[in-house]
């Protein structure tokens, strides 16, 4: 039994929660927001839950992640919280549905794909795509 | 408990079951449990999603003795998948009174917006008392899909054994959370209540 265990303890760095995964795009997208994107993509969120997001937002840059593995609210919990750490972000909204979270970022603040990245992997989870808007 | 049953355990049912979520980097966590065997208090805190330290008070109800043990738990394996998180944790603890009381042991569990399925092996060595091992695994059901931030709801089945009492049984469990917060309750005429309450900060 104890060597199963400790067999399991060593080997676990080998096989940790896959960090985010291959098909990782960042976009920009200046305009209609839910136009098709400039490579053609479609901006993938719930229409309805966007609009209501985006009430009283102006003069923002809007970061859309998809994100593996959110599958209980309880988990998300540190998602949210992470991102209102930072005094550039306003907003944040988790749709569990979709995969997707959205943060509103304050236009004088560049966002940083790898640091999204990092603070979803710090809750457990795996980004696994980035749409940028500019309000 | 054999190898072979633990190696089943741990490889081919991980795939299927789930268990408790682990904090996020910085989180910290209560947990307050009762049931037929022990009272316990235990918090938490974790510098990385990948584990946690902590501290639990453990009263066990039938060697009427008191414990503090410093907790250890370690998430071994994390399948992140478009709908579905598995896990695998090894937890282990020491008597801060005395390292010849610990315990060590493992649970994993698997869980979609709907289904939820996990299990728990843990095996208590005591300088004082007798050795033993506690081991269960539980299904569960979300009766509707919340949205984030709303209550939530789990019905779910628990089939839990202790060689201490040498009794198994299987009954209910509501579990429901909101926001930060968690509760747990189950009842079984043979092992009475059990209850688990847990916030996190």
């Amino acid at each position: 039994m104890k060597k199963v265990l400790l067999i399991l303890f060593i080997t676990s760095p080998l096989t940790w929660a896959e960090e985010g995964n291959a098909d990782m795009h960042h976009h920009s997208h200046d305009g209609h927001l839910h136009d098709t994107m400039v490579n053609g993509k479609n901006l993938e969120v719930d229409v309805e839950r966007f609009d209501k997001f985006m009430e009283g937002i102006v003069d923002m840059n809007i970061a859309i992640v998809s994100v593996q593995g959110m599958v209980c609210d309880f988990c998300a919990r540190g998602i949210e919280k992470a991102f209102l750490k930072d005094s550039s972000v306003s907003k944040v909204d988790v749709d569990l549905d979709s995969g997707k979270v959205i943060i509103a970022y304050m236009k004088s603040k560049e966002i940083d794909p790898d640091g999204i990245k990092k603070k979803i992997l710090m809750n457990g989870q795996n980004m696994t795509d980035l749409q940028i808007i500019k309000i | 408990m054999g190898i072979l049953k633990i190696l089943f355990f741990i490889l081919v049912l991980a795939v299927n079951i789930e268990a408790r979520p682990i904090s996020y980097s910085g989180g910290s966590t209560i947990m307050i449990k009762s049931d037929s065997l022990s009272n316990s208090t235990y918090f938490h805190y974790s510098p990385s999603f990948k584990y946690s330290i902590g501290i639990e008070n453990t009263n066990n109800k039938i060697f009427k003795d008191n414990k503090n043990y410093i907790r250890f738990t370690y998430l071994l394996n994390r399948k992140n998948a478009l709908n579905s998180q598995r896990n695998l944790y090894f937890q282990s603890g020491i008597d801060v009174g005395n390292k010849n009381n610990h315990f060590y042991g493992a649970h994993g569990d698997w869980e979609t917006r709907r289904w939820f399925a996990g299990f728990g092996y843990k095996n208590i060595q005591s300088k004082t008392n007798n050795d033993y091992e506690n081991k269960y695994i539980q299904f569960g059901v979300a009766p509707y899909i919340g949205d984030y931030g709303d209550f939530h709801t789990w019905l779910m089945v628990k089939t839990r054994k202790s060689s201490l009492t040498k009794n198994t049984s299987t009954y209910p469990i509501l579990k429901f959370f909101s926001g930060d917060a968690l509760v747990e309750v189950g009842y079984d005429n043979r092992t009475n209540w059990d209850l688990h309450l847990m916030y996190r900060f």
